[in-house]
């Protein structure tokens, strides 16, 4: 009876994990990427002994990332797929060197991604992963290939919290090890941050009120609320993210073969159709224009 | 270093969660180990099902059932008392069954003894089987302690800010993940050597 109780509690919670939902926002037909990765361009000649020679050779690239972001490189669980816009942009990139979008994820975290790119475990990390100055001591950014900003989300029936400034005083739920926690440190000092592993999570916490608000991407959290009549996003995104490619720090040659690639796929418009298969299926609008290659302080 | 006040809040909050959830899971443990070796057949169970109930399910889904799975049948406690209550706990069910091996070693014919002499179940707990089990519990229970240490780097997962989450923030800003979580590696081995330390003098005591 008590082991009973104890499965119904656990299937319960893991159901709450989960949405209860089967579908993966962010999940655009195989097809789309396929018919993408058709028009992609590939690299015409690469230098002997630079790093994309050496990723040809190998055969396949090796890229630092996520298997849980939602819209940004989510895996489907009935296919494997790697779904997402940090995902695509890999497949592309992996054309681009190798002729074919042979690509292998090696899950990296905020702790891990700088030394596995130091040691050479990875050729490159996509993984929303903010340009900042500090950082770019340590990696090399190619990029900004995205434009992000950190965006406030709240219950249906919270009132108060209209600007960031308001969140002071308040509980804020921000997800570990993303840059909502220094957003909100700046945006409201006395803010309480309380914070979760996965964006699941978070929005369990939310919604059991372990929080009056919830912080992060504003991409993530238009995803969040196109499942959940429950959410609301309150006004617009109040930081500016510059997601950029993070690449071995020093290989200036491999930074701007990847800088030339994106200035290549924004032009031709393919960042754009990458957009439209992921982000593009809850923001609504036409694609935004991408950062200007360089542009972020750091890239 | 600008990060140190975060670091030192969070080793605090390490510590404070150290000492407070070893309290508990002793206290707790020895209520346990007194139901595990009671005379009385319903009690044995209990505690037998406590403890295994508690060891075979790990601890970091008890720490997600307690944070997101009871507020959904209404309770909700803060963050904090949440990682202490589930750490504390889960290390009873390992504390009893240390104090039990401890128990053990008092050979058999001294229960019977004290039996024949009239005394009660608790008398010969008091008198004659906790006394000499005590000290041979010292190590086992300093072990205890320093899993336990290790084990409250999971309440980070559980949105309580202690060493391991506070290094982790650093991190996010700095980008030096070997200095500092090495640093941080370097507090709990202190931490580990401390406990191990007082469990060594502990158990030399002389003899009281």
């Amino acid at each position: 009876m008590r082991w009973t109780t104890l499965s119904v509690v656990v299937l319960l919670v893991v159901a709450g994990c989960s949405g209860g939902e089967s579908s993966v926002p962010g999940a655009a037909p195989a097809s789309a990427i396929d018919a993408l990765l058709a028009k992609a361009p590939v690299a015409a000649n690469l230098p002997a002994g630079s790093a994309m020679a050496r990723i040809r050779e190998r055969g396949e690239l090796l890229i630092g990332g996520s298997l849980d972001a939602p819209l940004l490189s989510q895996q489907d669980p009935g296919t494997g797929e790697l779904t997402g816009f940090d995902a695509d942009l890999g497949k592309l990139l992996a054309k681009y060197v190798l002729g074919e979008p042979k690509t292998k994820l090696v899950i990296s975290t905020s702790e891990t991604r700088e030394p596995l790119l130091a040691n050479g475990t990875v050729d490159v990390v996509l993984q929303t992963y903010t340009i900042t100055p500090q950082r770019a001591e340590r990696v090399a950014f190619a990029g900004p290939y995205y434009s992000s900003g950190q965006a406030i989300a709240v219950r249906n029936g919270t009132d108060g919290i209209a600007k960031p400034a308001d969140l002071s005083g308040h509980k804020v739920i921000a997800g570990a090890n993303t840059p909502a926690i220094a957003a909100i440190k700046a945006a409201a000092p006395t803010a309480e941050i309380v914070e979760f592993g996965s964006d699941p999570e978070c929005l369990t916490a939310l919604r059991q009120g372990r929080g009056e608000a919830y912080v992060q991407d504003q991409a993530l959290l238009i995803a969040d609320a196109a499942q959940d009549e429950d959410l609301r996003l309150v006004g617009e995104p109040f930081t500016t993210d510059p997601y950029g490619i993070g690449i071995k720090h020093g290989d200036d040659q491999f930074k701007r073969f990847v800088d030339d690639w994106l200035r290549e796929i924004q032009k031709s418009g393919l960042w754009q159709d990458v957009w439209r298969n992921s982000i593009g299926t809850v923001v609504t609008g036409e694609p935004p224009t991408p950062p200007a290659i360089g542009s972020a302080q750091g890239s | 270093m600008s990060h140190l006040p975060a670091l030192v809040d969070g080793f605090l909050t390490t510590l404070a969660l150290v000492a407070l959830s070893f309290a508990g899971a002793f206290a707790l443990g020895l209520v346990v180990v007194v139901l595990r070796i009671a005379p009385v057949g319903v009690l044995r169970a209990v505690g037998t099902g406590y403890v295994e109930t508690f060891q075979n399910i790990p601890l970091l889904v008890w720490l997600v059932l307690f944070v997101f799975g009871l507020p959904e049948i209404g309770v909700r406690f803060p963050l904090f008392t949440t990682a202490v209550v589930v750490i504390s706990l889960y290390e009873a069910a390992y504390v009893a069954e240390a104090l039990r091996s401890g128990v053990n070693t008092v050979a058999h014919g001294q229960g019977e003894a004290a039996r024949a002499l009239g005394l009660t179940f608790g008398q010969s707990l008091r008198h004659v089987v906790v006394p000499q089990a005590a000290r041979r519990v010292v190590q086992p229970l300093g072990n205890i302690g320093i899993a336990l240490t290790m084990n409250t780097s999971l309440a980070a997962v559980a949105g309580v800010v202690e060493l391991t989450a506070s290094a982790n923030r650093v991190n996010l800003v700095e980008a030096l993940p070997i200095p500092i979580f090495v640093g941080a590696g370097l507090c709990y081995a202190l931490l580990a050597a401390g406990i191990g330390g007082l469990a060594g003098l502990l158990e030399r005591r002389p003899a009281t």
